[in-house]
């Protein structure tokens, strides 16, 4: 165990690099489970407008006028 | 929920021409090429119709996707449990992404997914925090082609923000 930041980071890298390198039908069965975690910390059913309270970004906004 | 059943739901309703091209962007696009991060939703282009006359409309997609026992929940239609976005191209950018879109083999099913470098481009005109995040991925994780991502980048006169972007995240300096 050490709490040499820089090793860390290097670790955290290297882990992400080896979930990037799965097979794709893996990484989206992944996205499976973590939708249902998701879901289930935030007793939603869908994303919605009227989950007060919560802190969502806007939709995005597929347009190029903000662009210039 | 199923990602690829919706996938796969999407791709027989090309097949009975209820839809044309399509391809996956996003987050669930994202995830080709890097590591999976959370999403609530996936994005499906679509190339509608666009004769003179011709208005554009979800009404067959959702006619037809409610007939195989999908839900319309406000802006979504839910597919094997995965709520899905419909989207018409809103930019040349997005056309051009659509257009250049490629074919996935996963598992026996076939899925049309925008380039590394058109979500890259993507996320950078959009441009929300979590755009940010993503594009900051692509760039860390070395997952595009730079030079045919710069030439996107400058093709839809995104070159200024692009140097904004660097200045922010990728250079040292303050």
């Amino acid at each position: 165990m050490s709490f040499d930041l820089q090793r860390i980071l290097d670790s955290k890298r290297a882990f992400r690099q080896k979930l990037a390198a799965r097979p794709v039908a893996e990484k989206l069965r992944l996205l499976d489970e973590l939708r249902a975690a998701a879901l289930a910390i935030r007793g939603a059913s869908v994303p919605s407008p009227d989950n007060a309270g919560m802190v969502q970004e806007d939709a995005a906004k597929y347009g190029d006028d903000d662009s210039k | 929920m199923n990602l690829k059943e919706a996938i796969a739901t999407i791709n027989r309703m090309q097949a009975d021409g209820v839809i044309g091209r399509y391809a996956i962007g996003g987050a669930v696009g994202a995830t080709f090429y890097l590591e999976p991060v959370t999403t609530l939703d996936v994005d499906i282009f679509v190339g509608f119709r666009s004769d003179p006359g011709h208005v554009l409309s979800l009404g067959p997609i959702y006619d037809y996707l409610k007939a195989r026992g999908c839900t319309v929940e406000g802006e979504y239609i839910v597919i094997a449990g995965w709520p899905v976005q419909f989207l018409p191209p809103g930019s040349p950018l997005v056309e051009e992404a659509l257009a250049d879109a490629v074919d996935r083999d996963i598992d026996a099913t076939l899925m049309r997914v925008f380039t590394a470098e058109h979500l890259a481009a993507i996320a950078l005109q959009v441009g929300r925090a979590k755009d940010k995040a993503r594009l900051l991925q692509f760039v860390e994780a070395g997952a595009f082609d730079d030079a045919r991502f710069q030439a996107i980048v400058s093709r839809h006169g995104l070159v200024d923000r692009w140097r904004q972007f660097e200045r922010l995240f990728l250079n040292d300096e303050p």
